[in-house]
């Protein structure tokens, strides 16, 4: 049927299998095995464009293999594999199968050539994905996962307009780079936005990752913004515009991740931060930029799973994920708190870990092509970083004053899940170059001079003094069990609000017309039935001579008007 | 789950008991002191290599512990002066979100440290 068995099939089958299979601990090895058979094609695949399907005159490329797909996608198995493996216990049918669906749109959409294969899959991520929230149970979860499809839909549905137009304007369906200018491109930019959380647009993912279930939330945070991240890279590199749009994103999550109360909520204003470095990667479009967002893409997808999990476990023995309530849990889960602290210190980018060999990539390239404001705004919003995925997380959770609370240590699924991903954090920390060999160009880049490592060890370091003097003196903002309101506040409170309000206000409206019209009308009526009724004049019998009489008055006017 | 108020003799894992020691008030000293050493440390490094950078102002010794420490904390207090403006009751948007909701029971293992 085709040349090769698209990855994504590979997940598909997969789920097929997991649908009938009896026994969770036998599904739970199959979603284990098929990322570990995907990605060894993946690594194999030689470049090229394979899998094409011909529909309605239109070829479909299924597999389109360079560096770019080859390393989202990679990172992509990887990712499965260790979500899976953190899910080890999970018995619940659905989640699983929405596991690898979700996984292996992914991987689709990544390989997928041309809109109309991208549009499928970037749909079948939504509605995959929204069962791993949905699986929770509750009333919220129903609630937040509607919220949540509606818009990861409407972003589907964008794309495929922008899609259509552009097939119109240029008669290809192919995905390829783009410029800004004509409707259908911006829509496919708006499209790859939505997903990314563009600044306005990104209200979904801090609404909906915290509401998904302990082990969905460490495998939604992989997939969803880094395929829009990736398909951005694809699509609009070099598009000036992204480099303001993604500093934008560095900056204002860092402000609400500092004063929320749900760490996995922290943990995904956090996301939004990172990806606003890998936008402002995009944006500037050079090698070693596009590079940055790759490698950065890459790392981010581990420590923030690594971040997620540990928080996760938490949750997972305590019932809950509020920095409010937790505390001191490094005297029972040290292991998962050793592990939070190495996906902390891995996104705050310290020396020998993970983000620091990938993000200076995209700071540097920053400087190098002269945006000073916005190496400047990246650089705060690292120190914004360590704030709070550094060392909020770790700090509020695992030391900070005592809970109280003494749960037992995550279970041994969970542990294995963190080692693998803490050792694979550090180890593209002290090694970067196998990490940049899978890189979409050349990387001629050494991250460990001394220069480098003392200014970040400077930032980090000053920065984690301010934090100790601010704790000190009581400036630090207390951790309190409560909401802030973010953006989406407009169309979850004030647009229904005023729905509601212009809703009652026309029914009044509509009451009050009634009423006045019923006593206009009656009045009429009444007026009508004296005027007009059976006991008046107009009503009344004549005889047929008068009705003669007039007729013959109006013709003989109407004869002298025509001669006249 | 058992509260336990912090106690010496209370039985912890090696890896907990190692890690609780920075929890401890009487250490929090010796933490801060020898963090405001490497910082010194750090500063000191400046004056022994070529600094070089893109812009002239990360040539200047100490630029990125004085630009560290200053944002970080302009960071916190705008953060704490915007709570003042955003901040809501958990149970603000009602059964249209988590926020007010527990974790259902039945997809956790919550367990104390002691359990089997």
């Amino acid at each position: 049927m085709f040349d090769i068995f698209p990855t994504a099939f590979i997940f598909f089958a997969g789920a097929l299998i997991v649908a009938i299979a009896p026994g969770h601990r036998l599904r739970s090895a199959i979603a284990l095995l098929i990322p570990v058979m995907a990605a060894w094609q993946v690594y194999n695949i030689p470049e090229g464009v394979f899998a094409r399907a011909e529909i309605f005159g239109q070829t479909l490329e299924m597999m389109r293999v360079d560096k770019l797909s080859r390393v989202f996608a990679l990172i992509f198995c990887i990712a499965a594999f260790l979500g899976n493996l953190y899910a080890w216990h999970v018995r619940d049918r659905v989640q699983q199968l929405a596991a690898l669906f979700y996984s292996g749109s992914a991987l689709g959409a990544v390989f997928a050539g041309d809109l109309i294969t991208l549009f499928f899959y970037w749909e079948g991520t939504a509605i995959a994905s929204v069962f791993l929230i949905w699986a929770r149970g509750t009333i919220g979860a129903y609630n937040t996962g509607l919220r949540y499809l509606i818009i990861q839909i409407m972003s589907g549905v964008i794309l495929l307009s922008g899609a259509a137009l552009l097939w119109r304007e240029t008669g290809s369906i192919a995905f390829d780079k783009m410029t800004l200018g004509s409707l259908g491109t911006w829509l496919i930019f708006i499209s790859f936005g939505m997903k990314c959380a563009f600044p306005l647009m990104h209200n979904w993912l801090q609404d909906s990752y915290p509401a998904a279930t302990v082990t969905g939330t460490v495998i939604l945070s992989a997939f969803t913004t880094k395929l829009a991240v990736y398909a951005l890279a694809r699509g609009f590199a070099g598009t000036e515009i992204l480099i303001y749009i993604g500093a934008i994103m560095t900056l204002f999550p860092i402000f609400f991740a500092e004063i929320e109360n749900d760490l996995r909520r922290v943990l995904a204003y956090s996301l939004n931060n990172q990806l606003g470095f890998m936008v402002v990667g995009v944006g500037i479009g050079t090698e070693m930029a596009l590079n940055g967002t790759a490698s950065h893409a890459f790392a981010h997808i581990l420590y923030k799973a690594l971040l997620f999990m540990s928080v996760g476990a938490v949750l997972f023995r305590t019932g809950t994920s509020k920095a409010s309530e937790l505390g001191g849990l490094c005297r029972t889960m040290p292991k998962t708190a050793i592990f939070c602290l190495i996906g902390a210190a891995s996104i705050s980018a310290f020396p020998l870990f993970s983000g620091f060999v990938t993000k200076s990539l995209i700071v540097d390239a920053t400087a190098e092509n002269h945006y000073t404001l916005i190496w400047a705004v990246l650089v705060f919003a690292s120190a914004g970083v360590l704030s709070h995925s550094g060392i909020k997380i770790p700090y509020f959770t695992f030391f900070g004053h005592d809970s109280g609370l003494r749960p037992k240590e995550a279970p041994l699924h969970m542990l294995l899940a963190m080692g693998i991903t803490a050792f694979l954090c550090i180890y593209i920390g002290v090694n970067p170059d196998p990490l940049y060999a899978l890189l979409p160009y050349e990387v001629e880049y050494h991250p460990y001079t001394m220069n480098h490592v003392v200014a970040q060890l400077q930032l980090l370091c000053f920065a984690l003094l301010a934090f100790v003097i601010l704790m000190k003196t009581g400036l630090h903002p207390p951790e309190v069990r409560a909401i802030n309101l973010d953006t989406d506040w407009i169309y979850r409170r004030i647009l229904p609000d005023i729905v509601m309000s212009f809703g009652r206000g026309l029914g009044a409206v509509w009451t009050s017309a009634g009423q006045s019209a019923g006593m206009f009308f009656g009045d009429f009526y009444k007026w009508l039935e004296k005027v007009l009724g059976p006991e008046t004049g107009v009503s009344g019998v004549r005889p047929v001579g008068t009705m003669t009489l007039w007729v013959s008055v109006l013709l003989s006017i109407s004869l002298v008007i025509a001669y006249l | 789950m058992a509260h336990i108020p912090s106690d010496k003799n209370e039985k912890l894992p090696f890896l907990g008991r190692l890690l609780s020691w920075f929890t401890l008030p009487q250490n929090s000293k010796f933490i801060i002191g020898a963090l405001a050493i490497v910082c010194i440390g750090l500063f000191l490094a400046d004056f022994t290599y070529k600094k070089y950078g893109h812009f002239e102002v990360e040539t200047y010794k100490g630029f990125y512990g004085a630009y560290g420490f200053v944002m970080f904390t302009a960071l916190i207090l705008l953060a704490k002066t915007l709570r003042y403006f955003i901040q809501q009751p958990e149970d603000y948007y009602g059964d249209k979100a988590i926020d007010r909701e527990e974790y259902p029971e039945d997809q956790l293992e919550k367990l104390g440290h002691e359990d089997v």
